[in-house]
């Protein structure tokens, strides 16, 4: 306890206020969850903690906006010095963006939902998220929204700089609607990618409580998706849906269908698609469900 | 310290901060908890039992972890399982096992414990500091808590169990893994809470010399059922059934005496222990020792132990 005093010196007090009761308002389920999700954001950002802590999301947020830092770069350059059209040949597809950060994002994924989750249940601090007003399904909401709102990071974020760069110089979508059209797609694509990530890892995440194994069998996962998914169709010749296993490949043919693209998959159909990519969310969100409703924290 | 001894915390006293109506659980085969009645009463009160008497699982309905399979509890009025999160928000818990990330400092993991209690953050991060102050971590608080000793990471616990100013503060073993002087340290800390700061306190634990220490009440637990259950004071008084007599002089004569009178007494040196069969005995005793001209040094009912209670109340 800190020092009592009582002391005076005209008009100025120290008070040892001590322990006090407390008769103000306390917020409900949530202002428990925006705690939840701040202290998430905290730790898996690497905020308040060792410089160790943040080399791997400040590496996957550098890998991921380089890109568009970079694109934008040229065309100001090439707009000042040289001509429009060939700075407008180098402007990839909005909906190609996502080919130049994969590995930033397959970075990202992999530690962002063990960092969230593992160290609670390794720590069993669980216990005292429990203890609160919080559930079992309230808590994991709170983490599933502080996952997806940091992968949101490298899937929303970069193709959102890369539009307004190129608009500030003149080389964005034509017109307002064009403008507002593209913006709707990249927070289509950006947050059906950061959600199908989030629930996959996070189920992942949900069945152990050390970090390193859950980043690596994510990796796994992600990998591994797409290793079946080639041997399906190239090896087997499997019909092309089968390509919709990869979790490589899946999500970011729904991109090119957003932005009513066809790309190199004309054979998959964007109910197939839909489908694929619902099944792995709906797996991920199973599995870390049904883990956390059977997890024993008291008994 | 200000306004920290408010005894009723806001309540009346009658409403009972637990009650247990012929409250039962299963865990698969195994019944940790069976027509569980029993009222926690304002103050401190040990919950106690053998490891294995249903203690934790106890602790998890009061939280509204786990439904009833049968009867009823009452958290503060209300039910725990439907009103879960407005009783967990008045409610402090300090866990039996470990429950702190090591890599996080000891105020930050109270002040979040306190916002996750509905605290706005700002008064989170003060009450944070005052709380790890009241139990003598105040230099501490900005360590990180794997860094701290067995004693230092229970205050931590304690400390986040009552940051947030609940109404009830549950301890499961507070005292595990400590040593015999970090021990006390807690225990002068639980009285401190429960006593000083005036919160209601249900503390659990399998040692009976620490409950019988600090608590004004008990619940005992007996192979998932309650064995017996109120104030202290009145447990020990219905086992309050000898009558010890101190003299000085020749306690054999006196024991004769009164087994000539009817009484069964027994003498250990000087002390002679007489059983109470009746209200006639004291009167008896006195005239005996009147009779024979004995110097009476001391003559009183015989305090009941916990020990003795809670071997009373066990199979």
């Amino acid at each position: 306890m800190p020092p009592a005093t009582d002391a005076t010196d005209g008009d100025a007090r120290i008070l040892d206020a001590g322990y006090r009761r407390y008769a103000g308002d306390r917020g409900g389920v949530a202002h428990a969850v925006r705690s939840v999700i701040a202290t998430t954001l905290r730790r898996i950002l690497g905020l308040r903690r060792p410089a160790r802590s943040k080399i791997l999301p400040v590496m996957s947020i550098v890998f991921a906006y380089l890109p568009a830092t970079v694109f934008v770069g040229v065309v100001a350059l090439f707009n000042r010095f040289g001509d429009d059209a060939d700075a407008r040949a180098l402007i990839p597809e909005y909906s190609d963006y996502y080919g130049f950060i994969i590995s930033a994002i397959v970075l990202f994924v992999t530690f962002v939902a063990p960092e969230a989750v593992c160290p609670d249940r390794r720590s069993r601090v669980l216990s005292l998220y429990l203890a609160s007003p919080l559930t079992r399904m309230t808590y994991l909401l709170a983490k599933a929204a502080s996952v997806a709102a940091v992968i949101g990071l490298v899937t929303l974020g970069p193709p959102l700089l890369l539009l307004l760069g190129l608009a500030l110089q003149g080389e964005g979508p034509d017109g307002f609607l064009g403008f507002v059209t593209v913006l709707l797609r990249i927070f289509a694509s950006g947050s059906m990618l950061a959600l199908l990530f989030t629930s996959v890892s996070l189920g992942i995440a949900s069945l152990t409580d050390r970090r390193a194994i859950a980043a690596a069998a994510t990796l796994l996962v992600l990998v591994g998706s797409h290793i079946v998914a080639g041997t399906l169709e190239f090896g087997l010749n499997a019909p092309d849906e089968s390509l919709l296993v990869s979790l490589l490949i899946a999500p970011f043919i729904l991109v090119s269908h957003i932005y009513g693209e066809t790309g190199d998959f004309t054979g998959l159909s964007t109910t197939a698609t839909v489908t694929a990519v619902l099944g792995w969310a709906a797996l991920g969100t199973g599995v870390a469900v049904l883990r956390y409703r059977s997890l024993q924290v008291t008994r | 310290m200000t306004a920290a001894t408010s005894p009723e915390n806001g309540r009346p006293a009658s409403v009972p901060v637990v009650r247990g109506e012929r409250a039962s659980k299963r865990w698969g085969s195994i019944e940790a908890l069976r027509d569980a009645s029993f009222e926690v009463g304002r103050g401190i009160t040990g919950l106690l039992g053998a490891n294995g008497a249903g203690k934790t699982t106890l602790l998890g309905l009061i939280l509204g972890m786990h439904r009833p399979d049968t009867g009823s509890i009452e958290v503060l009025g209300r039910d725990p399982w439907t009103f879960g999160a407005q009783v967990r928000a008045v409610i402090g818990y300090s866990p039996e096992h470990d429950c702190l990330p090591p890599d996080v400092s000891a105020h930050d993991i109270v002040r979040h414990v306190a916002e996750l209690h509905g605290i706005p953050a700002r008064e989170a991060q003060t009450r944070a500091s005052d709380a790890l102050y009241e139990v003598g971590l105040g230099e501490e608080r900005n360590r990180h808590t794997g860094t701290m000793s067995t004693g230092q990471r229970q205050r931590v616990k304690l400390a986040a169990a009552i940051v947030h100013d609940p109404a009830l503060v549950l301890l499961d073993e507070p005292t595990n893994g400590l040593d015999p002087v970090q021990r006390e340290h807690m225990l002068h800390l639980i009285r401190h809470i429960g006593h000083d700061l005036g919160l209601d306190i249900v503390l659990s634990s399998h040692l009976l010399d620490e409950v019988e220490r600090v608590s004004d009440g008990v619940v005992i637990l007996d192979g998932g059922q309650v064995a017996r259950h109120g104030r202290l004071d009145d447990l020990r008084a219905t086992a309050e059934h000898e009558l010890v007599v101190e003299i000085d002089g020749d306690a054999a004569t006196l024991v004769v005496a009164l087994q000539e009178r009817g009484l069964a007494a027994v003498a250990n040196g000087h002390v002679v222990t007489v059983a109470l069969e009746g209200d006639v005995v004291h009167d008896v005793v006195r005239d005996a020792i009147a009779e024979l001209d004995l110097p009476l040094r001391r003559m009183e009912q015989r305090r009941a132990t916990l020990e003795e209670v809670f071997l009373a109340s066990s199979h």
